[in-house]
């Protein structure tokens, strides 16, 4: 086991080092030449290279990915071209917050689906079946920060309820968590589903039953344990998709998190927070799958089977 | 000896027609049995004519473009169905032309990933070794990136104009083609009927083509389907954001974008763009599924 996890770490080296790669390079391609940005239009030549030196820009894109490389691995992510700040240390400030409306809208999202996806494949083809695959399937169809746009319009405006955005307490959190739940909890429901459906028809379960099991029993324990496995690898892609859409629901919301630090840094063509903030959302997801592929190697058996041969 | 000859090439013509026919009838049957297939085709077929007649039912520079200060924001009324934006425009006019860019976007966009994902993908999966290996890490790289975030940057790169969204759209897209028709040329590559070409000195590339690719199409349409879905929300996500289409073409995601200042007092601003992205892309998402049910029957329950 340790091995395994030894080698998947191994494995994310050359990954997160293409990751930095492909992330500078995209920058690279913005037209213009940022060190104007930084010292205005009436810095003479002299002073812009010297700037440029300064600010990790002289160089071709090798030197300057290899300069990038070493200084991440020291911590430094660079200094923001707008508020001069550590990009590093605005990322963590800002982290907390996206980690905060992740979290709790991964909760709803699993507090939702997999009840309904439940009862959806227990009672197929029924009125609940229909309703609920219907409603997963609006929930995959609609973009979620117009979803997000109807919540402030009816639980803000309308009823009152609730805060349509910013940052102040617990209250601020729901609106902006429901919104990314949304898809996440769609796409979950139909996963829980059809990975029951796949289960259900099992012998053990036959069996289970007459032994005399209650039918309550085998549903939660002998069914929906032997289900979990894809819905836990469904859950752990989007983990991903759910840090990337988070971007559009905190600019909806005026959430401080970091999808929205990004949001603001590219219309600002801040590029070392944009590069920053880029690499550790993405270091961020690997690890998180990483963190995933281990659970699951502990859940089944088989799979830690084919990495201890 | 050569009557012979002739009657088994003959016969297996036939039969190979009819099996193509009948492969197609078949999955069309199925298709037509589902009423959620059946919905999503009639509403796709709607909007793509009235994005396709658009300037029939408009006119572009005085219903959508021109600006009426004295008929702005009026909300939905007989004349204005929908109402009527900020700028005095009928926002049903908008919608109906939006169509015509959304749906481009969402084709172009996953056309483009059709062609880098599948090219390489096909590659990987019929050369294989160190060659695949390459290719699957880098495919890796790319979607270890949250796509929405990556498609933000490359716009953000390349600078803001439609052309530029449905490559930043397409590009985040190609990872999952890769995958697709990567797995699809595996599960194939090892018939007798490869084999038998290969043997025969048919060249690789038209081994793919003509051999390999037809018996993954079924797959690789599926994806398409549902990825054409995801490319208009993810087109309207970064119109939304104001890196999208530029003013003043009437993008859904735009119009929801310039909608959001007047949520309080004049929702039908937000609410429906909105509705047609929604509708669109349930359309999409339903044909997406019916035909995954309607090609591998054993999937459907």
């Amino acid at each position: 086991m340790h091995r395994y996890i030894f080698k998947r770490l191994l494995m994310l080296i050359p990954v997160l080092l293409g990751v930095v790669f492909i992330i500078f390079f995209i920058m690279d391609l913005a037209p213009g030449d940022p060190v104007y940005m930084v010292a205005g239009d009436q810095a003479t030549e002299e002073e812009l290279d010297a700037l440029r030196e300064q600010l990790g820009l002289s160089g071709n894109i090798f030197t300057r990915y290899l300069r990038y490389v070493n200084n991440m691995l020291h911590g430094d992510f660079g200094t923001s071209f707008v508020t001069k700040r550590d990009v590093f240390k605005t990322y963590m400030e800002r982290l907390p917050n996206t980690i905060r409306l992740a979290s709790l809208a991964m909760i709803i999202a699993i507090v939702v689906s997999i009840p309904l996806g439940i009862i959806a494949a227990v009672h197929q083809n029924s009125l609940k079946d229909t309703a609920s695959m219907v409603l997963s399937l609006l929930g995959l169809s609609m973009p979620n920060f117009w979803l997000g746009l109807l919540l402030i319009l009816v639980f803000s405006l309308r009823l009152g309820w609730l805060p349509s955005g910013g940052y102040t307490g617990f209250r601020s959190i729901i609106l902006p968590a429901l919104t990314v739940a949304s898809g996440l909890a769609a796409l979950l429901t139909r996963t829980t589903r059809s990975s029951m459906l796949d289960v259900i028809r099992q012998d053990y379960l036959r069996t289970a039953r007459s032994k005399g099991v209650t039918e309550r029993k085998v549903i939660n324990k002998h069914a929906l344990c032997n289900a979990l496995i894809p819905i836990i690898t469904v859950f752990g892609i989007q983990f991903s998709n759910v840090l990337g859409g988070s971007a559009l629901a905190e600019t909806v919301f005026s959430w401080p998190g970091v999808g929205r630090l990004v949001v603001d840094a590219i219309n600002q063509r801040d590029i070392p927070t944009v590069t920053g903030a880029l690499v550790m959302t993405t270091m961020l997801v690997s690890i998180v799958n990483l963190a995933v592929d281990i659970v699951y190697a502990y859940v089944d058996p088989r799979i830690k089977a084919q990495y201890t041969k | 000896m050569t009557a012979e000859k002739i009657d088994i090439t003959s016969t297996e013509l036939v039969s190979k027609k009819y099996r193509k026919r009948s492969a197609f009838v078949a999955i069309w049957n199925r298709l037509k049995k589902n009423k959620g297939a059946v919905l999503g085709l009639v509403i796709l077929v709607l909007v793509t004519l009235l994005a396709i007649f658009a300037p029939v039912i408009y006119n572009y520079e005085s219903d959508v473009i021109e600006q009426n200060v004295m008929n702005r924001l009026k909300p939905p009324s007989a004349e204005h169905w929908c109402g009527t934006d900020d700028l005095g425009r009928d926002i049903l006019a908008r919608i109906v032309f939006g169509a015509r860019y959304s749906l481009a976007i969402g084709v172009v966009s996953v056309i483009i990933s059709l062609i880098f994902g599948v090219t390489l993908g096909a590659a990987a999966g019929y050369v294989g070794g160190a060659f695949e290996d390459v290719i699957m890490r880098i495919t890796d790289i790319f979607s270890s990136i949250p796509s929405i975030l990556m498609a933000i940057a490359i716009v953000s790169a390349l600078g803001k104009s439609t052309f530029n969204l449905m490559v930043a759209v397409g590009v985040s897209s190609t990872p999952t083609f890769v995958r697709v028709a990567r797995a699809a040329v595996l599960s194939v590559r090892g018939e007798e009927y490869v084999e038998s070409a290969r043997a025969i000195g048919m060249r690789d590339w038209k081994i793919i083509l003509v051999h390999i690719l037809p018996n993954c199409v079924s797959q690789i349409i599926v994806q398409a389907t549902l990825r054409v879905a995801q490319a208009i929300i993810a087109s309207a996500g970064l119109s939304f954001l104001g890196l999208g289409v530029p003013a003043p073409a009437p993008e859904w995601g735009s119009m929801l974008s310039a909608g959001r200042a007047y949520i309080r007092n004049s929702s039908y601003l937000t609410i429906f763009p909105g509705l047609a992205i929604m509708i669109t892309v349930l359309s999409l998402n339903l044909i997406g599924d019916g035909l995954r049910d309607a090609i591998d029957p054993k999937l459907k329950r």
